[in-house]
């Protein structure tokens, strides 16, 4: 009990030492539009507390300028993760007011519908409800206004969030999570009727089934050769008949990938296209990426990724960091299980009669909030 | 009396006889002497037994420097007839061989101490090394020949298609379009670039850059050697800073080309059927266009195809 309460009260230290440090990265905001308004949108996510910081013109264009995030792992459900993802809520929210002077009424607090599931799994749906009371009600502060979403309102916003107008009903979108999979597409021509496509495999869930495979061989050829049979297992099960099932084949031209391995996997291929929020990919090239990670990891390191870039506009210190941010998200077989996942998924829209274009999505995590943030302006 | 006579000139001729082959016999040995002598082992000089050790020590030295001078004199013969287009280097490195085989034969004439000889060991090593290094520039040159030669053959190849092929490309209208037909057969011509702003939701075209909304390019393509069903083009626009123009990741991305992955700021995909000028245009919008003038680039399958600029004032 002492030594939860010391975990509590580290987490809430962590979580207010954060306070200037992000105070201090506001100069560094620069808005895009001469008229325009800043809105702030606050996530409770499975990991943590996220905000956004979008600015909207005429409800029509908007541009992220930030996005910060405290990691608080509320989905543990304990006392110290509770108080961490109170204090964290707390800190952006009075980020948001008094160092952006962004009013109440453009500051937007959400729930993630992973969270929600994940409580209502666990029966700990009151300590959602704890936490949305304390955040409302410690500061006397009502107006804060909490929604919690579910999974297929979420896909919608995500949809409407990452992809262009121009290309709304013809692309399917899909976030590959570490628990799961899940996304979708807009079948009717209308941006409220929305196909919504879920399995049960994600990066780490793919890996943890293969680590339990592993036995007492625990390198990296057995680890390559169990993640083919649990592929294998994945698509068999679920992927095929998901797919299937989503009707979406026919009615996509572009297939699109958000989640943590598609932006690792944009970031350490397409190095070049540092700057693009978006990378368009082909089959071939992740399979041939999948066998690189497998075979010459060691290729992957931001010192070889930097060294082997000659274009003298790019910006090399800030590629060189962000590729070591991907290394140290994402290992070795972390990287195979999750480019192997997003190969069996492909590998179902690719066809010798029609070519479908696939994307890799780097922004997808502030995709669901953006469109969350746009459609309240819009109200 | 006459017997006694013929028997005394018996006598002197059979002693004539016998002091011919006397005399032969001697010349024989002499000569045989003579070719045997430098053979004989001479009985080492009585001196202190350093010195027979380091006399040992001294022909040891010599058999391998003798043996090594042979073997790297023929290694130096055989790079140096490959390596033609290094003659400087490799006369300086000539001139450091012989310097240092000069060294080795001098210290080998004067009575050699163990010193003289670490010396030599030394300098046969170094002697080694530059043999080493000489060989290793011969590869490269070897290589650096041998890509030459295939793109001096890629480019004779080229030509030789492009001539036959020519009558496919037409005169462009613009002065400052390039055309060009690569060696798939696609020729892109009637290259454009216009810039383009949008007053009261009609498009007008511009040539300022603060007014553009968009770029809008067009070009139309022809192949009449081979049936091709889908093709997939790549266009780069290049803004007056030199970096390519990249309105949205979702039309944007790279491509390969010989010099390497290049960035595209638009991909075309189209059936096409043989012989068919298929024109093909597309547009790309930005909130903030430079002055200056910008480059258009259309690739097929890594090869530029046609180029053309426009400047925005």
């Amino acid at each position: 009990m002492c030594c939860k309460k010391n975990i509590a009260i580290i987490y809430t230290i962590s979580a207010i030492y954060l306070f200037p440090f992000l105070g201090i990265t506001q100069t560094n905001i620069i808005q895009k539009f001469d008229a325009s308004l800043l809105y702030a949108g606050i996530e409770v996510g499975s990991k943590g507390v996220k905000m956004s910081l979008i600015e909207v013109k005429k409800s029509e264009s908007y541009n992220i300028m930030k996005d910060t995030t405290i990691n608080t792992d509320f989905i543990s459900f304990t006392q110290p993760t509770y108080s961490a993802t109170l204090s964290a809520m707390n800190v952006l929210y009075d980020i948001a007011k008094s160092r952006y002077n962004i009013p109440l009424a453009q500051i937007f607090t959400a729930v993630s519908s992973g969270v929600n599931m994940q409580a209502e799994k666990e029966n700990k749906l009151n300590w959602l409800d704890q936490l949305i009371n304390a955040y409302q009600f410690n500061f006397n502060e009502p107006q804060r206004k909490v929604s919690i979403i579910d999974v297929r309102e979420e896909g919608r916003l995500s949809h409407l969030g990452i992809v262009p107008d121009s290309r709304r009903y013809n692309t399917f979108l899909i976030d590959i999570g570490s628990g799961n999979t899940k996304g979708g597409y807009f079948p009717s021509g209308n941006i409220t009727d929305f196909k919504l496509f879920q399995i049960g495999w994600g990066t780490k869930s793919t890996a943890n089934a293969t680590e339990k495979r592993l036995d007492t061989d625990k390198s990296l050829d057995n680890y390559y050769s169990q993640l083919g049979k649990v592929l294998i297992s994945a698509e068999n099960s679920e992927i095929i008949y998901a797919i299937n099932e989503s009707g979406s084949y026919p009615m996509s031209d572009n297939v699109a990938f958000s989640g943590g391995i598609a932006w690792a996997l944009a970031n350490l291929m397409y190095p070049e296209l540092f700057d693009n929020a978006v990378v368009p990919v082909s089959y071939k090239e992740v399979f041939d990426f999948s066998e690189k990670l497998y075979k010459n990891h060691n290729l992957l390191s931001d010192y070889y990724i930097v060294q082997k870039l000659t274009d003298k506009t790019l910006n090399i210190e800030a590629i060189g960091k962000e590729i070591k941010r991907v290394n140290q998200v994402f290992d070795q077989k972390s990287l195979m299980a999750g480019t192997g996942l997003l190969l069996k998924i492909m590998r179902q829209f690719e066809s010798v009669y029609e070519r479908k274009n696939f994307y890799l999505v780097k922004n997808g995590s502030v995709g669901w909030v953006t469109a969350f943030v746009t459609q309240k302006t819009a109200k | 009396m006459k017997d006694a006579k013929s028997l005394l000139l018996l006598l002197v001729s059979l002693f004539l006889v016998l002091l011919s082959f006397v005399l032969l016999w001697s010349w024989g040995f002499r000569l045989y002497n003579k070719n045997e002598s430098p053979i004989l082992v001479t009985s080492a000089p009585a001196s202190t037994e350093k010195k027979i050790i380091s006399n040992n020590l001294q022909d040891s030295l010599q058999l391998f420097y003798n043996q090594s001078l042979t073997n790297l004199e023929l290694q130096l013969d055989t790079t140096l007839i490959n390596s033609d287009s290094l003659n400087i280097e490799i006369d300086k490195k000539l001139e450091e061989f012989y310097r240092l085989r000069n060294a080795i034969e001098l210290l080998m004439l004067n009575h050699a101490n163990s010193n003289d000889i670490r010396i030599a060991k030394q300098k046969l090593i170094e002697l080694q090394a530059k043999v080493i290094e000489l060989k290793d520039k011969n590869t490269i040159v070897e290589n650096e020949n041998k890509k030459l030669g295939e793109l001096l053959s890629q480019l004779k190849n080229s030509e030789t298609k492009s001539g036959k092929t020519i009558s496919l490309v037409q005169v462009p209208k613009q002065g400052i379009e390039k055309t060009s037909q690569n060696f798939t057969g696609f020729a892109a011509m009637d290259l454009r670039l216009s810039a383009f702003s949008t007053n009261e939701e009609k498009e007008y075209e511009t040539l300022f850059a603060s007014q553009t909304e968009k770029l809008v390019g067009s070009f139309t393509v022809l192949n009449n050697s081979a049936q091709q069903a889908k093709v997939e083009m790549v266009v780069v626009i290049v803004q007056p800073d030199g970096r390519v123009l990249k309105t949205s990741g979702w039309e944007s991305g790279t491509f390969e080309t010989k010099e390497g992955k290049s960035i595209y700021s638009y991909k075309l995909n189209f059936n096409y059927l043989k012989g068919e000028p298929k024109h093909l245009l597309f547009s790309l919008s930005s909130d903030n266009f430079q002055k200056g003038i910008y480059t258009m680039q259309v690739f097929y399958n890594g090869t530029m195809i046609g180029k053309t600029i426009k400047p925005l004032s």
